[in-house]
């Protein structure tokens, strides 16, 4: 077997997969285009292609060389230092995957979940943004419930949750609470700290942006946070 | 007020003179609706937010700039845009239909809303999921050649040309299958039965470098856009896709006069607001729309995008039959081709 | 001298309109300081700024941004070197050596090197810009069609192949994965939507911004939060202990190889400043004795990654002012600049408005000098940024993301992408994968595409027909040769023995 370890399989099999999800995918979109024979498919079935020669070439290098370093290549990004980290803070195992890739899904469970509630219980679109509210309350309970055993995984999936509530809450009801939930991952535990600092990084970005540069920020669609938006943006231009 | 007696007489004087002089400034399409509008219960009490699904710098950008600025002049009220382009205007769309209905989110959107929905229903038909406040410009398309091209000069001998060439001559034409654009390249080779090679580009500025370079052989644009080349003397055109050819372009052949007989289709740009935006809400924002159409400042740009060719001013009413139109013949059209309509 | 008067000219033109030296000075500072404060770029500050250019007069619309355009690659090797968060891709490889002279402590070395260097590299290119546009740009009009484009795109590829990941295999699955992100929204010939998994915003694709955003500036974030959750954070060693003189011209042959390296990738369309860093980094790397100390913090990494970015800015306003092809992407909203003022980039310009051609050269040319005297000063403001405790600087680096993704195109989704980007990219640095390979596959994909497809139409599907393309024949068999001599590189020799060859 040469020098393979499981983790090789595992690499090379997480690129044909991916591989093969998206040559299956690429069947959605097989239309035929007048001007252009080679069609929509060609150009993403060809790089398909050679993501499954490479991947299967990296097995095989593997398996020849292990994990050695191929020569002519240069500032390999594990330089920095972010590999030994992960190592020694014991973030490498399955339980440790397992718990943040589940508190990954829960922002793009609020961005579908919404809709398919709606479509099960048979509401009608009016009841959109109550469906929205609930869900979003949910899962914010869900999300601290996971983080409290997992501060890496709650910093990892925190953002993308912002930015997932971002069209909906807009960016002037959520903000403060991502920089006080940033700061409380990443260890900060003084109250009157988080206080001033957050105030200070607010009062920046909204006088920065807002005030100065008219930078038309999401203001939210549902009320009551449409309404917050707004009378923000109205104060400050 | 004093000066008010004094500006009647002068201004039905400089009408007067205008008008015996013959001198080409014709009565604005709204000229009739009044100067002002009380604002109905308050609305807009802040700034209004117009979402147009393009970027700042293409067609859609300036027209929403200037009707921006001309809603602004004329009511007070700040408009911001909001710039969101992608997907061909979809994206734009999804965000727009996203907002509240409450008025203060308005739409700029071009014929691309309606061969889209001609193709999908699923999309928002912009004559019924969307109010059209107003359609501000309408114009038709022509093609370009190389004002220094010597194997051909004009279109009948392109035609002849293009026939010699066995399907190898190219014109540059936009990336979007369906489109407008291309729909009426499709026209003109089936009536022609001229085979040419359309090369896709979809930004303006590479498919006009393309021509200017000596890459293509040929361009399909609307003349507003090019107009810079026009004016330079570099492009010069040699069809213009309407039935009748207008004053400004007499010398080119229109339609009728090269023999080819197909509906022309337009490109044309309006605003929008939402179904279920208050009634009164509604007739001041077509108020403020129509009316800031004829503001000198808007004419003016219209003007400089040669959008005074063709009458470009529809109201709702106009602007819905035209949309409808519109959407009738592409999903002819589509089915004609073998589109798969949903 | 035509060319000179014309530049005197220009420079009075420049300094006697009181509004132009206010918006010079704006966009010298703005520049750098958006350049350099991490999370955001001088493209959030082009964003943020086209649609106010309106207002503007032509000349200062194009001036501001070409001042933003010279002071921000120079900024972004600030951020790149103190928070390993390069400001643009063209600043990703100053990144590798620099980021770790910091974590030595040798912060100080690293910027001012980049200070001076970037000065250099561009007041030097200014000046061949100057001399060299008209010329280059009667050659390229008729010479550069698109088959001759994605050849070089192609040959762009092959060579970021090699930079970056721990494997080459690594670093071409990065660069095909980039290719593929690059496949999401309507395909570039008929407009079919593809990979939009029935979420409407994906149509409109993903922009490259949000990604390197997400991939440099967030992950790193993620990184340092895991240090400080698990206790191994460690606080950055500060220092202003600038390079002596002696230090730069010890790396005079560096410094002037990049500049020739920077300038002629510049002057390509599309991948310009981009390609010039990381060749410029890669030749330093191939020409060196001790080439097993890059990427540990060795300054002439630095050197030679920041005169070629820099020297690729007067380059790249070559093909934009003489065809109207845009380099890179604030390049591309200059292009906007232009098309608000009704103008259309091209040798049009050159004929209707010398005037403002020259405005922006001796602006270019001024503003890389200004750096020289601005960037020490401000730098030693800059650096103590690395004071401000790391769970307060991470909410506002965040925040300020948040603000750049969104400000390009005004779409949520963006913001999205950039987080995501940010968690698989702190995934795929414990990997040994290549984040700044994905960026430049993200990016070329687009348009490698596109000029793909206009070739095969206009060589009606015929691949013979490169043969009749004598320039794109000979990058397309460049982009061969580089990668059979770094396959012959990987499987036949051992580590740390040659480099493989491959054609400049």
């Amino acid at each position: 077997m040469g020098k393979l370890r499981i983790g090789h399989f595992v690499e090379a099999g997480l690129w044909l997969a991916l591989a093969a999800i998206l040559y299956i995918y690429s069947f959605e979109f097989e239309q035929s285009i007048e001007i252009y024979k080679y069609g929509a498919t060609a150009w993403p079935r060809t790089i398909i292609l050679l993501i499954v020669i490479a991947a299967v070439g990296q097995l095989l290098y593997h398996w020849e060389r292990g994990d050695e370093a191929t020569s002519g290549t240069i500032g390999a990004a594990t330089d920095d230092g972010s590999h030994n980290a992960a190592i020694e803070s014991g973030h490498s195992s399955f339980r440790w995957y397992l718990s943040t890739f589940t508190l990954l899904i829960i922002p793009f469970a609020y961005m579908r979940l919404p809709e398919w509630a709606m479509q099960a219980f048979g509401f009608d679109e009016g009841g959109l943004p109550t469906a929205k509210l609930i869900c979003a309350v949910v899962l914010i309970v869900l999300y601290i419930f996971m983080t409290r055993r997992n501060h890496v995984g709650g910093m990892l999936a925190l953002p993308v949750f912002f930015a997932a509530l971002l069209e909906d809450m807009g960016f002037y009801a959520t903000a403060p609470f991502f920089v006080i939930g940033v700061m409380l991952l990443m260890g900060e535990r003084r109250p009157q700290w988080m206080i001033l600092i957050g105030a200070l990084i607010m009062g920046i970005m909204l006088f920065l942006f807002v005030s100065l540069l008219y930078v038309g920020l999401p203001t939210g669609n549902i009320h009551p946070f449409y309404d917050f938006g707004n009378w923000v943006v109205k104060l400050l231009q | 007020m004093n000066y008010k007696e004094y500006l009647m007489p002068v201004a039905t004087m400089v009408v007067a003179m205008v008008v015996s002089a013959n001198v080409a400034i014709a009565a604005c399409a709204t000229d009739g609706l009044p100067d002002s509008m009380e604002k109905p219960s308050g609305f807009p009490e802040r700034a209004l937010t117009m979402i147009v699904p393009y970027g700042p710098a293409g067609g859609s950008g300036q027209v929403a700039q200037a009707m921006a600025q001309a809603v602004t002049d004329l009511t007070g009220v700040a408009i911001n845009r909001d710039h969101k382009p992608g997907g061909s205007g979809t994206v734009g769309m999804t965000a727009f239909m996203a907002t509240p209905t409450d008025g203060y989110t308005v739409l700029e959107h071009i014929d691309d809303a309606s061969s889209a929905h001609a193709l999908d229903s699923g999309r928002p038909n912009p004559a019924e999921g969307l109010i059209p406040l107003v359609v501000s410009q309408i114009t038709f398309s022509q093609i370009y050649i190389r004002e220094n091209e010597d194997r051909f000069t004009d279109w009948n001998s392109f035609v002849e040309w293009v026939k010699a060439q066995d399907g190898k001559a190219t014109i540059a034409n936009v990336s979007k299958e369906g489109s407008m654009e291309r729909v009426t390249m499709k026209f003109i080779t089936d009536a022609t039965g001229m085979k040419m090679q359309q090369i896709s580009f979809d930004k303006g500025a590479p498919r006009y470098g393309a021509l200017a370079g000596g890459q293509v052989d040929a361009l399909f644009e609307q003349p507003g856009d090019v107009r810079k080349f026009l004016d330079a003397g570099k492009f010069k055109p040699i069809l213009t896709v309407l039935k009748e050819a207008p004053a400004a372009f007499a010398d080119v052949p229109s339609l009728k006069e090269a023999g080819l007989d197909f509906e022309p289709l337009f490109r044309f740009r309006g605003f929008y607001t939402h179904v279920g935006v208050p009634e009164d809400r509604v007739k001041w924002l077509q108020w403020a729309f129509q009316k800031a159409f004829c503001q000198k400042s808007y004419q003016d740009f219209n003007e400089s995008k040669y959008m005074n060719l063709i009458e470009s001013f529809r109201d709702t009413e106009g602007a819905k039959e035209l949309i409808t139109s519109t959407i009738k013949q592409y999903r002819d059209v589509y089915k004609e081709m073998g589109l798969e309509v949903k | 001298m035509q060319s000179f008067s014309n530049f005197l000219d220009g420079t009075i033109a420049l300094f006697s309109d009181p509004l132009g030296i206010l918006i010079f000075l704006g966009g010298v500072i703005g520049g750098m300081l958006f350049g350099a404060i991490p999370g955001v770029s001088m493209l959030t500050l082009a964003a943020i700024l086209l649609p106010f250019t309106a207002h503007l007069s032509a000349e200062h619309g194009i001036m501001l941004f070409s001042v933003i355009y010279c002071t921000g690659v120079y900024g972004g090797a600030i951020t790149a070197i103190l928070f390993n968060i390069p400001g643009a891709p063209e600043n990703a490889p100053t990144a590798f050596d620099g980021y770790p002279m910091t974590q030595k402590g040798l912060a100080g070395k690293a910027v001012g090197a980049a200070v001076m260097c970037s000065a250099l590299g561009g007041t030097i290119s200014a000046v061949i810009m100057m001399a060299a546009t008209a010329p280059i740009a009667d050659w390229a009009i008729s010479a550069f069609g698109p088959p001759e484009i994605f050849a070089l795109v192609f040959f762009g590829l092959t060579v970021a192949a090699s930079v970056g990941a721990k494997t080459l295999w690594k670093g071409w699955l990065s660069i095909l994965a980039g290719l593929m992100i690059a496949v999401v929204g309507l395909d570039p010939v008929g407009g079919i939507e593809r990979y939009d998994f029935n979420m409407p915003y994906l149509l409109a694709g993903i922009h490259f911004i949000p990604t390197i955003l997400g991939f440099f500036a967030v992950s790193e974030i993620f990184v340092q939060a895991e240090k400080k959750v698990t206790g191994v954070y460690k606080a950055p060693k500060l220092s202003v202990d600038f390079p002596s003189l002696a230090e730069l011209i010890a790396h005079k042959f560096a410094v002037i190889r990049s500049i020739v390296i920077g300038f002629f990738c510049g002057i390509l369309p599309g991948i310009g400043a981009t390609l010039a860093a990381f060749m410029g980094y890669n030749e330093a790397v191939r020409w060196s004795k001790q080439r097993d100390e890059f990427g540990k913090g060795k300054l002439e990494g630095v050197i030679s990654s920041e005169t070629a970015n820099n020297a690729a800015t007067g380059a790249a306003m070559i093909p934009l002012l003489a065809l109207g092809l845009p380099g890179g992407a604030l390049t591309a909203m200059m292009v906007g600049v232009f098309q608000m003022h009704d103008m259309e980039p091209g040798p049009l310009v050159f004929l209707n408005s010398p005037e403002l051609v020259w405005v922006v050269f001796a602006a270019m040319f001024f503003a890389n000098l200004s750096i020289l005297l601005i960037g020490f000063l401000e730098t030693k403001t800059i650096i103590n940024l690395l004071r401000i405790p790391f769970q307060f600087l991470a909410p506002l680096i965040l925040l300020l993301a948040t603000v750049g993704a969104y400000a390009v195109r005004g779409l949520v989704i963006d913001v999205v992408v950039m987080f995501v980007a940010g968690v698989v990219g702190f995934f795929l640095r414990r990997s040994g994968y290549s984040v700044a390979g994905i960026v430049l596959g993200l990016i070329l994909g687009k348009i490698g595409e596109q000029t793909f497809a206009q070739a095969m139409q206009m060589l009606h599907f015929e691949w013979s027909g490169f043969i009749g393309r004598p320039i794109a024949l000979s990058l397309l068999i460049a982009g061969i040769l580089t990668i059979l001599g770094s396959i012959y590189g990987a499987f036949f020799k051992r580590s740390h023995t040659e480099m493989p060859e491959h054609q400049g």
